[in-house]
């Protein structure tokens, strides 16, 4: 390749590159044991409260959506700079639903009431994914809390 | 990396090794963010749709007889995924009229800003004014020194063989904006 194309080529390449986490994100959501799982797509992400009010509880709610199940969680600021996450099943069972952060973190669990509601609280920010253990089980990708 | 190399990081990934995987990853992510950004997602959409992808890999990777297909397959995969996140960002979001101009193109996401480098900036603008597909293609060839032709041939329906002519004619009209321009000079 002759030295013009090579130059406009590796520019190109530096235009919008990935951001510098991606890999890290992508191999922590793979990490899990076993993918014997369905995954829960993304669905629709929203913020509440603002940061004008500092006193306030500032909360993002994330949807994610799998083929047999859809996990909804509320992530609530703590004054202690740790997380609460408020989650619902639906449909609603009482699964238990574990939360993992990259180790030496210890994974944290939860079981959902009949309803699907559950609470996992004092959690640190960070890399976290959550898997449901429903039939099949449902697995979503990771997330910066 | 060749297409057969790729493969046999697969094969060994299948049999658990993580550092197959790591590496497989590393290799792979740039081409598959560029194929997630050039649908016109935001960063974190992206970010998010290249995981998802790697997810459903790891989900059936004993459904994949042909391991040195694995490029193509998370090409597919990404496109595929980058697509109906774009359409259900468009129909919940607040931005949904937006939906209403159709297929409108989305245009290559980079902040100009944030070019820095004056070469850079010359060569942004002319880059933004190729087509789609051009830009599309040189985005990804970009990112792999020996890029898998037949594998982005198959995920953008492209028949196998244009690629290599594809990418060099987008390459010489690039060329030949760049070479009559002043700005970026010899």
């Amino acid at each position: 390749m002759d030295p013009l194309d090579a130059e406009i080529l590796e520019r190109i390449a530096g235009f919008d590159p990935p951001p510098p986490d991606l890999d890290e994100r992508v191999l922590f959501a793979l990490a899990l044991g076993s993918l014997e799982a369905e995954v829960a797509h993304l669905a629709e992400q929203s913020m509440a409260g603002s940061g004008a009010r500092s006193t306030g509880e500032r909360t993002r709610t994330i949807t994610f959506d799998a083929d047999s199940r859809s996990v909804m969680i509320t992530v609530v600021e703590r004054p202690d700079n740790l997380v609460r996450i408020d989650g619902w099943l639906a449909p609603g069972a009482a699964l238990r639903v574990d939360l993992r952060q990259p180790e030496p973190a210890p994974v944290r669990t939860a079981t959902a009431d009949a309803t699907g509601r559950f609470v996992i609280d004092e959690v640190p920010h960070g890399l976290a994914q959550l898997l449901v253990h429903g039939d099949p089980r449902v697995v979503t990708p990771s997330l910066v809390l | 990396m060749s297409d057969v190399r790729l493969g046999t990081l697969l094969e060994r990934a299948r049999d658990g090794d993580r550092e197959s995987l790591q590496e497989l990853v590393r290799e792979l992510n740039p081409v598959l963010w560029r194929v997630a950004r050039g649908q016109g997602l935001n960063a974190e959409d992206a970010a998010d749709v290249v995981q998802t992808s790697w997810l459903e890999l790891l989900r059936r990777l004993h459904e994949i007889r042909t391991p040195r297909a694995v490029t193509g397959w998370l090409i597919t995969a990404t496109r595929r995924e980058a697509w109906q996140r774009r359409h259900r960002t468009r129909r919940d979001g607040p931005a949904g009229a937006l939906a209403l101009d159709g297929v409108a193109d989305p245009g290559p996401p980079v902040d100009q800003r944030l070019l820095t480098d004056e070469r850079d900036r010359v060569l942004w603008t002319h880059f933004a004014r190729l087509s789609q597909r051009c830009r599309d293609l040189l985005g990804i060839v970009a990112q792999v020194t020996r890029p898998d032709y037949s594998a982005i041939a198959e995920a953008y329906g492209m028949p196998h063989g244009s690629i290599g002519p594809t990418r060099g004619r987008c390459l010489a009209k690039l060329r030949e904006m760049l070479l009559a321009d002043p700005a970026w000079g010899a």
